[in-house]
């Protein structure tokens, strides 16, 4: 009898809670959507804006990855991790510190400033074991190298960050608006998007069962991604508007590049049935491009308007489909893995498939999808009505996810 | 020889993939199945990308396959070999068309 190694299926108890506390989250960031005051909003920078910003992507988007990246790490990097223990200490002290954070921004930045120093704590925690799991690779490749540099553009971020949270409290006074910008690219274009630019490019074709695609596409895309990250990073810091437009262009291009990627998987997919998995990353895909549309504008044109749809749509619409549609393949597996997989041969075991509630995932699908068209209209009109009601779509769509989630987590 | 490739593919066709649904002999993964006179078999086959998470269990499966189907084998080793790389032409027209959405 050849034993079972967990080397590429963490115990699912160890990653649960990730997903659990990510999508409550998510559940929290939707129903907060009504607070937020659409007619008087005027800047991204407005501090109820910021707390829900990082509500939702630290709570939401940056947990689910790293909960996924307990799994995702040994697949892509073809190598067990260094110590899956790490992740034990990672959700409590990002969960404490997100909670303190979210908090902060609007009542205390002293509360703001320990909870950022949290999150730090926590990312490096995580960021430490990446590196030391990297360190046991023998073949680096651009997917391990993406892993790399993806990691350090976390860290940096975080640190920028937690400067700027420092800044907020008083304790230091440098300019938090040139800081915003080195922030934000660090974090969404250096860590989130190389991410998900290499990760696409295996599990994309994993799930598809795609095959003779070019790797080609990926080396440029993340390529010129890391280039542009850096290079806005450095405009945030010299205060340069041509370098700032410059690594604007290349982020674009790079995103281009990504798009052809995912043209050819596509057209290389063997397996043509659309699941949950893949009209979530459809639905995702299109939110991304009329981002990119957005945010296009809002160089040219200024109107803080598009900035603000251009993060709504990349955040709530791109990064948000994109994320359930995995929680669709992830979540079945690791609980397959956990219960059927040691009853193959003995009894019959349902296939992954059987394991996702589909009705209720439509309907998650489609109240999300319609309340993120309809909040966009809302953020693009400042009408209160139209962001009740979205904000009423959204919420019931994440309340369907969570329950999709806990369905798939108690299957039997 | 105690079994033939074709009782080894047999053997074998019992281990589905979770994932997709078929068989692992549908699907083409096994290349060739060898068995000699004490009983040792020997399967070769591959996966359908280096990345899958299921990689170990499917080894451990096939083998347990083989044992479990073959009551005189002694001893199952499966071989994963990356060349040929897997492409979807190598899966039974049925799988193929199952796939596309023909079925």
């Amino acid at each position: 009898m050849v034993s079972i190694t967990r080397e590429f299926a963490p115990p699912f108890k160890l990653i649960a809670p990730y997903f659990i506390i990510g999508t409550l989250f998510y559940v929290l960031s939707n129903f907060l959507l009504f607070g937020i005051d659409i007619v008087q909003i005027s800047s991204s920078q407005d501090l109820y804006i910021i707390s829900w910003v990082h509500l939702f992507l630290l709570g939401f988007v940056m947990m689910i990855i790293f909960g996924a990246m307990a799994q995702l790490i040994p697949v892509v990097l073809e190598k067990g991790h260094f110590s899956i223990d790490f992740y034990y200490i990672v959700y409590p002290l990002f969960s404490l510190g997100i909670g303190m954070m979210a908090y902060g921004f609007i009542h205390s930045h002293l509360i703001l400033s320990f909870g950022g120093g949290i999150v730090l704590i926590a990312m490096f925690i995580f960021s430490l074991e990446t590196f030391l799991t990297l360190k046991n690779v023998e073949k680096f490749d651009v997917v391990t190298i993406s892993v790399m540099i993806s990691n350090i553009f976390l860290i940096i971020g975080v640190i920028v960050g937690f400067v700027m949270a420092l800044t907020f409290a008083g304790f230091l006074g440098t300019d938090v608006t040139a800081l915003l910008k080195a922030h934000v690219y660090m974090i969404i274009g250096g860590y989130v998007l190389i991410t998900i630019m290499s990760f696409s490019y295996v599990l994309i074709p994993m799930f598809g069962l795609s095959h003779g695609f070019s790797k080609k596409p990926l080396h440029v895309a993340v390529g010129m991604q890391s280039f542009a990250v850096i290079v806005v990073f450095f405009s945030a810091l010299f205060d340069s508007e041509f370098f700032s437009k410059t690594g604007y262009f290349f982020s674009f291009l790079s995103v281009l590049i990504y798009f052809y990627l995912i043209y050819t998987i596509d057209k290389t997919r063997a397996r043509k049935q659309n699941d949950m998995y893949i009209i979530s990353l459809l639905i995702g895909f299109i939110f991304f491009v009329l981002s990119m549309i957005f945010g296009g504008l809002y160089i040219m044109v200024g109107d803080e308007t598009y900035a603000l749809l251009c993060g709504w749509l990349l955040f709530v619409g791109f990064f948000g489909f994109l994320i359930s549609g995995h929680l669709y393949k992830i979540v079945p597996f690791l609980v397959w893995y956990e219960r059927f997989s040691p009853l193959v041969g003995k009894e019959k075991v349902p296939m992954l498939g059987d394991m996702v509630p589909t009705k209720s995932a439509n309907f998650q699908i489609y109240f999300t999808t319609i309340g993120i068209i309809l909040y966009s209209f809302a953020l693009f009109y400042q009408n209160s009505d139209l962001q009740m009601a979205a904000a009423s779509f959204l919420s019931i769509g994440a309340l369907f996810l969570f329950f999709n989630l806990m369905f798939m987590i108690r299957f039997k | 020889m105690m079994y033939s490739k074709e009782e080894i593919f047999k053997a074998v066709s019992t281990v589905i993939d979770p994932e997709v649904g078929f068989n692992l002999v549908e699907l083409g993964l096994i290349y060739d199945g060898e068995c000699d006179s004490e009983g040792n078999v020997k399967v070769t086959m591959t996966l359908s990308t280096k990345a899958c998470p299921l990689h170990q269990l499917i080894i451990q499966w096939v083998e347990e396959a083989v044992l479990r189907e073959l009551p005189n084998a002694t001893n199952a080793e499966a071989l994963v070999v990356w060349e040929p790389e897997w492409n979807i032409t190598m899966a039974s027209n049925e799988v193929k068309d199952k796939l596309e959405g023909k079925m």
